[in-house]
């Protein structure tokens, strides 16, 4: 299974073999409040839903017929689906890579015992804390293609105005932007618990050998840092894959659909156009997607993820 | 193991429950208390003024029938449809719940919605006295899906100090395109950033309106009579898309396609006109403003129209006590007396008619929101309504795509349009 | 939970943390150059203020006149501070009363996670059980589903156990609300990653000398483990306390609302009382200020530190 990653407990040593034998029932006891809880709220529901995405249903009428696989013969031939899935690729290929290196400089920059530091860290925390709202309206403010702060600077270094949100090849673009400013924080904050993990020792067993200090940050702290990244990779995915707030608060999918995700696309066919049955497919396509990249991110940690 | 074990039931438990209540929908009796009141609740999304009136008259209601108890719960309108579709789907809707008018051809499909045409058919409804558009929205395929709770109509709503400083005439009531356009370039000033027009363009059917209202002007109409086909793609509709192209390449309007600082611009300033609603009025405190019907064509035989997007009480049935309850609340909500209160109270027009046409009604209101006079009296220029078509989500998205991709430019009003009527027209025929 | 040894030394150990990252060179030769203060404040200010630009923003408008909130662009250096915004928007609603309700669903919700995942994430992490891969992968599963699709069973399955097993788990109950965020899978994955992290041959000693897994688990995971459950305990008060879409579906009435829901109040169907929301926004967030403050302090807990030295 692509999940498992390296796993200490698959080579036990001698001493720990006889404890062995216990060891299924202790796991699924340990596992079971949380799988039992999850299962009801969160598996079932999604088996529920798989099977609305075989049937005809506009969320208003009780009579829910079969149509087969009609739903996913559909969204092959509907191209505004295969530019949602182009557009949610973009901004995901660009958003979680962006995240986490912003996360990571700003993460490091915090790690230290300087005065005022928990204002600092309380900063990236409050990104998380503030409503997507908020952000949105400053991002339509500082970009908007005539009174926008962003416009302004440009001008005033002699760049032409840009129209950022209203051009239908910026808009995009500016979405991956704005929802980087708005999860750095969250990267901020997972990286310095991480950060709390790296032994100090390694790093002054290096310097005393001369290491400088960015070998040491790349052959030290990123390699110990490796779990907490596969962490972010695989949670930035999928919440990049469902991205739906910020586009549903800024630029609804637009100008002329340049922003139209996955769910937003989704959702729009759902609560707006009443082809929930349709709504559900793209859902298990996306859903499928999004299970084959987390597949491939944990396979490939296994070679980069490093664990104690 | 105990644990594991037992919770392995509940999940099966969950399971065959869910099937059973899949089939059966249980019908709850319920709401009503061991002394006999009746409960009704009321899903809105009022806030502020609205909010404080609607409260009072719900308190004054249940002051004078002590064996109804109404309630209400505030709820965000944008989502609320999500939140109704839910509770429908769980056997728990609210008694009434206030719905866009847009929805309505939809709501009609939803079989917990209460068919109130023999209701308003009884003489003291004095059903005909709520204004022609609203009634037509509020009806589709001829039920009665809903009371109208909330009407509006599109005018202009206009910089006085800004047409001043650009020499030009305010507009009057016979205001053709042509003078619109004209004056909009005139009020344009690229180095202040100030703009003659703003124009939404997020393609929503915030757009679309604001386009119906020309193309039935320029003697248009948006599906064919017996709303099989599109009919948005005749002359008359590339005739309006065109003045919009012709707006944007001059660049006189500001196209908003995030369609969010429309009311903030003109309120700083910023712009010679809109297009919007009495809503908007109550938003401009800093700028002295006026309000005027909106332009028609030259020489068109439709004259001066607008368009009228009026929202709807709509009654679900909760068991025949309740529904009996809910809907003499909403008949009296809905009577001229409280009509009147509500309007002067909210700054909203009055859904009725009658007292429309009170004159002392109608100064008294724009007294309180200066140009709301103008806004009652276009209610009698909404001569059309939206086909009532429950495909159309569907054909007002494929007409906003096209008016936006012509307002930025990227592509010709007909062909934008002809693209736009093949989409309509395959979804009619059930694609 | 007991603190390991050495952890009595926990602010010693932050200070070696200074330069754990190695990008600082402590080297002699600096010395003469430094400030009166550490240069990083020089990064870290611009860093911190682009962060907070939405903070500032919400602040600044919960402080607007309705005129000065109807201004694009927007103003920023309003002509006088309307203070009177924060009660004005407190009073339009039971705020008390919403404010007491996210409260006890978010305690609710943080602790049961805390336990459930721990407990999950130990299992997932360190032992080899039968079906553990594909028991992971469907509980990772279920964040791959978006919630508009999920909504509509998870109702009904809520409203079954109101109706079936106790009705302060139904629909319009704070238990509604609880139910299905008590365990997620995010917090099972976030503390399986974590525990991975931390030496096994610490747990084996102990293993060896007899301890059960649950007692290897809290006495020594766990309390090594404080910057990890710390990190989680934060963003799990902040998504219960932040949540939206689901309160709005399971809630219908009034003394059942959370502060997001009551913030509604402010946002009609065509106008926005922007002052009002953002004061109602302001107040919704202090408690989670104080939080992360709070929470802090276990953040920059070494384990290196506490845990190998000690």
């Amino acid at each position: 299974m692509a999940t498992v990653t390296e796993d200490p407990a698959r080579r036990p040593p001698g001493a720990l073999r006889r404890l062995g034998r216990s060891e299924h029932a202790t796991g699924w006891a340990l596992a079971s409040p949380g799988v039992i809880l999850i299962g009801i709220f969160g598996l079932l529901p999604v088996l529920l839903s798989l099977k609305l995405s075989f049937q005809k249903s506009d969320l208003l009428t009780p009579e829910t017929p079969w149509v087969g696989t009609a739903n996913y013969r559909k969204l092959f031939n509907d191209p505004v689906f295969a530019a949602a899935i182009e557009h949610t690729l973009i901004f995901t290929a660009l958003f979680v890579p962006g995240t986490m290196l912003v996360g990571l400089l700003v993460a490091v920059a915090m790690n230290r015992s300087i005065r005022f530091i928990s204002v600092y860290r309380t900063a990236a925390y409050v990104t998380m804390a503030v409503s997507t709202i908020s952000e949105g309206i400053i991002f339509l403010w500082l970009t908007d293609k005539d009174y926008g702060l962003v416009n302004s600077a440009l001008n005033a270094v002699g760049i032409s105005s840009q129209p950022f949100l209203s051009s239908t090849s910026q808009a995009l673009y500016v979405i991956v932007a704005m929802t980087i400013w708005g999860w750095t924080g969250f990267a901020v904050i997972i990286y310095l618990a991480a950060l709390q993990g790296v032994p100090v020792e390694l790093h002054e067993a290096a310097a005393i050998d001369g290491a400088s200090p960015f070998t040491r940050f790349r052959t030290i702290t990123v390699p110990l840092l490796s779990p907490a990244s596969l962490f972010l990779v695989v949670w930035l995915t999928i919440n990049a894959l469902q991205l739906f707030d910020e586009v549903y608060l800024t630029t609804r999918g637009g100008p002329l659909r340049a922003t139209t995700v996955i769910v937003y696309y989704l959702w729009d066919q759902a609560f707006v156009q009443f082809q929930a049955g349709y709504a559900a497919a793209m859902a298990y396509v996306l859903f499928v997607v999004i299970l084959i990249i987390t597949a491939i991110q944990f396979r490939i940690s296994r070679r980069y993820v490093h664990y104690s | 193991m105990m644990r594991k074990m037992r919770a392995c039931g509940i999940a099966l438990g969950v399971t065959t429950a869910l099937v059973l209540a899949g089939c059966s929908s249980s019908s709850d009796s319920g709401g009503e208390s061991s002394n006999g009141v009746t409960k009704v609740v009321v899903w809105n999304g009022y806030t502020d003024a609205q909010a404080k009136n609607f409260t009072a008259l719900m308190n004054e209601y249940n002051k004078a029938n002590p064996n109804v108890q109404v309630s209400q719960l505030v709820s965000s309108s944008d989502q609320v449809l999500q939140k109704i579709l839910t509770a429908v789907r769980g056997g728990t809707p609210p008694d009434v719940a206030y719905m866009f008018g847009s929805w309505a051809p939809n709501i009609a499909k939803i079989p917990q919605v209460v068919d109130m045409t023999s209701y308003v058919a009884q003489p003291e409804w004095n059903w005909a006295d709520f204004y022609e558009g609203e009634r037509a929205a509020a009806t589709v395929k001829g039920k009665v899906i809903g009371v109208p709770a909330l009407v509006d109509n599109l005018a202009i709503v206009y910089n006085k100090t800004l047409f001043k400083a650009a020499g030009v005439a305010p507009p009057t009531a016979t205001w053709t395109w042509d003078d619109f356009t004209a004056a909009a370039k005139k009020l344009t000033v690229p180095a202040k950033k100030q703009y003659g027009w703003l124009m939404p363009g997020d393609g929503s059917e915030d757009t679309v309106w604001h386009f119906d209202a020309m193309l039935w002007e320029a003697g248009g109409d948006i599906l064919t009579p017996d709303n099989t086909k599109a009919a948005f793609n005749s002359p008359a509709g590339v005739k309006a898309l065109t003045t919009l192209q012709q707006m944007a390449q001059d660049k006189s309007v500001y196209v908003d396609t995030t369609n969010a600082q429309g009311t903030k611009l003109m309120n700083s300033g910023k712009l010679g006109m809109m297009v919007t609603g009495p809503w908007d009025l109550s938003s401009l405190p800093d700028i002295d403003y006026g309000v005027q019907i909106m332009p028609t064509y030259n020489g068109s035989s439709a004259g001066h129209q607008t368009i009228s997007g009026p929202d709807n009480w709509v009654v679900f049935n909760n068991g025949s006590k309740r529904e009996k309850a809910a809907v003499d609340f909403v008949k009296w909500l809905t009577a001229a007396a409280q009509v009147k209160t509500t309007s002067l109270a909210s700054g909203d027009l009055p859904t009725r008619e009658s007292v429309g046409q009170e004159q002392s009604f109608v100064e008294a209101l724009n007294k309180k929101l200066p140009g709301s006079a103008v806004f009652v009296k276009n209610l009698s220029n909404v001569k059309k309504a939206r086909p009532p078509v429950d495909q159309y989500p569907a054909v007002s998205e494929a007409m906003g795509q096209a008016i936006v991709s012509v307002l930025l430019g990227k592509a010709e009003p007909s062909a934008a349009l002809d693209n736009a009527a093949k989409q309509v027209d395959a979804k009619l025929a059930g694609n | 939970m007991t603190p390991p040894v050495g952890a009595s030394t926990a602010t010693d150990a932050v200070r070696p943390s200074d330069d754990e990252s190695g990008l600082e060179a402590d080297q002699p030769e600096r010395r003469r150059l430094r400030l009166p203060f550490s240069p990083w404040h020089l990064v870290l200010i611009p860093i911190a203020f682009i962060l907070i630009i939405p903070l500032l923003w919400m602040l600044i408008t919960s402080l607007l006149t309705p005129s000065e909130a109807n201004q694009f662009p927007p103003v920023i250096i309003p002509r006088e501070l309307r203070f009177q915004n924060y009660p004005d928007a407190f009073t339009t609603a039971p705020f008390g009363k919403f404010l007491l309700n996210s409260t006890i669903v978010t305690l609710v919700v943080v602790v049961s996670n805390l336990v459930v995942c721990s407990l999950a994430g130990y299992a997932f992490a360190r032992m080899r059980f039968w079906g553990r891969s594909a028991l992971f992968l469907a509980l990772m599963a279920t964040l791959m589903v978006p919630f508009q699709v999920t909504m509509i069973p998870v109702f009904l399955i809520v409203k079954w156990f109101g109706d079936n097993v106790w009705s302060f788990m139904g629909i319009n109950h704070l238990g509604a609300l609880m139910l299905p965020n008590l365990a997620t899978a995010f917090g099972i994955f976030f503390l399986r990653q974590f525990f991975q992290t931390v030496p096994v041959e610490l747990e084996e000693a102990a293993r060896v000398d007899g301890t059960s897994r649950i007692g290897v688990l809290f006495k020594i995971l766990l309390p090594l483990s404080l910057p990890a459950m710390s990190t989680l305990a934060a963003l799990t008060i902040l998504t219960s306390w932040n949540d939206f879409l689901w309160p709005l579906i399971v809630v219908t009435s009034q003394d059942q609302m959370t502060v997001p829901l009551g913030l509604s109040y402010f946002q009609g169907a065509h106008t926005t009382d922007w002052p009002l929301l953002m004061a109602g926004n302001v107040m919704s967030l202090l408690p989670m200020l104080v939080v992360f403050v709070v929470a802090q302090r276990y953040f920059v807990q070494s384990v290196a530190a506490t845990g190998l030295k000690g």
